[in-house]
């Protein structure tokens, strides 16, 4: 249990999740979705963090997805494990500005770095839901490419 | 600016009526934010002025900013977007310090690599950090710290 976190997140209760790394400032929940931990992910106009070469500098879900897209990312319906496929989920505000992001695991489960705090695993996509991150707003799934044995 | 505490029938006329809107940097006459982020920001203005009121201003420089990092720190733990973080009005005011608040950030970093990028660029004018070393955090702190020595900023 992890007071600070439950603070922030009310919809996070002991026992549906588990952290899995220490508090970190060096990367955000996009790197970590993107599957970096060693830079922060940003499309801030003053150009001073990291984002995929190319893609818009705007806090917008357009660009969070452009950026995803990029990696290989793309559209899908729903959050469910589909053998086969990775997927992210980006949630966003009721206005609909992009909050955070997600990545789906093996086991069916997700991994979310909360902003400067610790890295959580969580069952289901709400219990970050609430005031800091909205809901998800968008699933993007990729193909997983096996690596031959 | 407005003032105005949270859960107040002000904070409903500051989130409708008056938004703190900060400018783009590349664009001063255009919005930073447009539609639903302005809306974030404007409830950390809100927050802000909660826990700095007007009348706890009289300090010293190294006072205040202490004050303010506080501040900040409180409030940004779970935000996943620096630029968010920047418009947070306790960041903006410190950058509001001035030239002054230059060493202190630097020392700041220097005991913690943080978030401080947008600030010292905004107040300095410059930026040492090189493309390759973008969103590595370790790696920007030290730009700016060695940009700091030859400033003769940092003892």
């Amino acid at each position: 249990m992890n007071h600070r976190i439950e603070d922030h997140f009310p919809n996070l209760r002991p026992g549906e999740y588990e952290i899995t790394s220490p508090p970190s400032n060096e990367y955000n929940c996009i790197a970590w979705a993107a599957g970096q931990s060693d830079a922060w992910w940003e499309p801030d106009p003053a150009n001073l963090y990291y984002w995929p070469p190319g893609q818009p500098r705007r806090l917008e879900l357009d660009a969070y997805v452009r950026a995803f897209a990029a990696l290989g990312y793309a559209h899908c319906h729903a959050g469910d494990l589909e053998p086969g496929f990775e997927k992210v989920a980006l949630y966003a505000d009721a206005m609909g500005t992009p909050t955070h992001a997600a990545r789906q695991l093996r086991n069916g489960s997700w991994t979310s770095k909360l902003g400067q705090l610790e890295d959580i695993e969580h069952e289901a996509l709400d219990c970050v839901s609430g005031p800091d991150y909205g809901d998800v707003a968008i699933f993007l799934r990729r193909a997983i490419h096996e690596q031959p044995k | 600016m407005s003032y105005a505490v949270p859960g107040g029938r002000a904070t409903s006329r500051l989130l409708t009526e008056e938004r703190y809107v900060p400018a783009d940097p590349q664009s001063p006459n255009k919005p930073l934010f447009t539609g639903s982020s302005q809306l974030l920001v404007a409830r950390l203005v809100a927050r802000s002025h909660y826990y700095l009121p007007v009348s706890r201003q009289r300090q010293s420089v190294a006072e205040r900013f202490r004050e303010l990092v506080q501040a900040w720190r409180a409030d940004i733990g779970p935000l996943s977007s620096a630029t968010v973080m920047a418009m947070h009005p306790a960041y903006q005011r410190i950058i509001g310090l001035g030239i002054d608040a230059v060493p202190l950030i630097l020392r700041e970093l220097r005991r913690e690599p943080d978030h401080w990028f947008w600030a010292l660029k905004a107040i300095t004018g410059v930026d040492p950090v090189e493309s390759s070393q973008r969103g590595r955090v370790r790696e920007m702190a030290r730009a700016w710290l060695r940009w700091g020595e030859e400033q003769e900023m940092l003892s």
